[in-house]
């Protein structure tokens, strides 16, 4: 009992010093924006749904096609960005649902490009594909979805 | 009823069922125009541990020399989608824990096809037919992949490895949905089916009585909640296992009844995780089965704190008691069945982890441990020989694709 008491005392001590405890910021998303295959036909998604998609647990845009998520790196700063930002996720959080899900059979994990270049061209060529760019990168191959 | 067979390679029926999963997948593929090789991802994972005991064995003999080498995870797995709404998955995976080379024989974990019935922007649900994992707890679909453990061993109370094979997968049919509100998701999975019964005779007998142990149609079901975004997430576990049990002559049926009851508040940077189990074992039979009634209880509280992006440290209290009724296990010491201090475990535990790369992960963790009561019957056959307080050091690797 002693043991247990010093340990909650210890767990206490860490919890009340680490309060500071960072909330994801929302203004600033402004120029990421959530892109898609031009032929995807849904082009508004709820923040929850674009949550399930790039989590991976949701496999089908809500029209019924096949979904394709790209992502860039999870040291890649424009993903711990719009990971924080968009889906107020920590990319480590991201990577464990996908870990979870391809190793137990549930699901796959996404697809990764190495830069928002190859992230466009990947979204352009691909049906049903969704993904993530600065408003810079935009152009007529790729359509913009937006969240409400 | 459907017998339960674990995988081996020249097992014909197991090979039968690859061979028809394949066959789908390739007459399947000729149907589609778009590409379904494209789909096709490959993973896999290798992990290997040192582990240090100064008293008791644990995954091997821990305590003699430089410790043991003996525990060591290999799996890979493959996955497909022949068409947008189905999945079809698999995966191969070796794990020895202190035995000898033979029980690294790779097994089939899990093989099921998946089919999402419905999935829009309010709900989710399918259906997954063949070897499932069993949703149980924050951890166990999972439990054999280093990747997602928090630390090198999973806390022993609940994930302890001498019935790990009941609760790791069963070959049947399983749901799950999702319904996502305002609030929060609240997600459900169910399963039905005759659970994977490798090993299991030499993990809860003596190994030198030649039990057989079979698995007979059992039920696991999982209901959880996640607040705002994952901040909050509550679970409740349940499952209902049978299993039929012959000792020569005489036969028996083991029920096996646990709950689990799950907490995690994440922050992201810093995650505050219990859960606590209670576990009801009951053995009917005849001639040399005796018959018992025992309710188990386990819980443990876990503070984990990541720094540096790619570090994270964790401390936990983990306890476990074999026994409600004789929580000291002063009682079944008395009856003569063997030490008190094996009914019972307190286990205080620290561990680092550092992700060197998404592609290597290094592990070190160290546990004062009071009592032997998740130690592992293969690695001290003479409980009597065991002693109450001991300290284990692990250090891991593991890499993965």
């Amino acid at each position: 009992m002693v043991r247990l008491s010093a340990l909650v005392l210890a767990a206490v001590m860490l919890l009340t010093g680490l309060s500071r405890a960072s909330t994801p910021a929302s203004a600033q998303g402004v120029n990421l924006v959530v892109v898609a295959h031009p032929d995807v036909t849904i082009h508004q998604l709820t923040r929850d749904t674009t949550r399930a998609i790039f989590a991976m647990r949701q496999r089908t845009w809500p029209d019924g096609q096949a979904v394709r998520v790209f992502v860039l790196n999870n040291n890649h700063p424009i993903h711990a960005r719009f990971a924080k930002e968009q889906l107020a996720v920590y990319p480590h959080q991201l990577q464990l649902a996908w870990d979870r899900m391809v190793f137990s059979g549930t699901g796959q994990a996404p697809n990764r490009v190495r830069d928002q270049e190859e992230m466009r061209k990947r979204i352009a060529n691909t049906p049903g594909a969704i993904g993530y760019l600065r408003r810079e990168y935009l152009d007529d191959r790729v359509q913009v979805i937006s969240m409400e | 009823m459907i017998v339960s067979k674990s995988f081996r390679w020249s097992d014909p029926r197991s090979i039968t069922a690859m061979a028809a999963a394949l066959s789908l997948v390739l007459s399947s593929q000729a149907r589609s125009d778009e590409g379904v090789l494209d789909t096709l991802q490959v993973h896999g994972f290798l992990s290997q541990a040192l582990v240090i005991t100064d008293e008791n064995n644990f995954f091997g003999p821990s305590s003699e020399n430089e410790g043991s080498f003996k525990f060591t995870e290999i799996g890979a797995n493959a996955s497909l989608r022949p068409h947008e709404d189905v999945l079809l998955a698999a995966q191969v995976l070796s794990r020895r824990a202190g035995g000898d080379g033979s029980d690294a024989r790779p097994a089939l974990d899990y093989g099921v096809i998946d089919y999402q019935i419905l999935s829009n922007q309010q709900r989710t649900f399918g259906i997954q037919l063949g070897r499932f994992k069993n949703p149980f707890g924050f951890y166990n679909q999972t439990r054999d992949v280093a990747f997602t453990r928090p630390s090198i061993l999973l806390p022993q109370s609940i994930y302890f490895d001498r019935t790990r094979s009941l609760g790791l997968s069963a070959d049947g049919a399983s749901v799950y949905a999702e319904e996502r509100f305002n609030s929060g998701i609240v997600r459900f999975k169910g399963g039905l089916g005759t659970p994977t019964t490798r090993d299991l005779a030499t993990q809860l007998f003596p190994p030198d009585l030649d039990t057989q142990v079979g698995g007979e149609t059992s039920s696991i079901a999982q209901l959880i909640y996640e607040h705002n975004n994952g901040r909050l997430t509550a679970a409740i576990s349940a499952a209902d296992v049978n299993l039929d049990i012959n000792l020569g002559p005489s036969d028996g049926e083991l029920n096996f009844q646990p709950w689990i009851l799950s907490l995690q508040y994440d922050m992201g940077n810093w995650a505050l995780t219990g859960e606590y189990a209670i576990r009801n074992l009951s053995l009917s039979g005849s001639g040399a089965i005796r018959g018992s009634d025992i309710t188990g209880e386990s819980w443990y509280i876990q503070y984990s704190r990541r720094f540096y992006d790619n570090w994270q440290w964790l401390i936990r209290y983990d306890s476990l008691v074999s026994d409600i009724s004789d929580r000291s296990g002063s009682e079944y010491e008395m009856q003569g069945l063997g030490p008190a201090h094996s009914r019972f475990a307190e286990d205080i535990t620290m561990g680092l982890q550092w992700n060197l790369n998404p592609r290597v992960l290094l592990a070190a963790e160290y546990h004062h441990i009071d009592g032997t009561g998740w130690l592992p019957l293969q690695d001290n056959p003479d409980p009597s020989e065991t002693e109450r307080r001991w300290n284990m050091l692990l250090f891991q690797l593991s890499l993965r694709f």
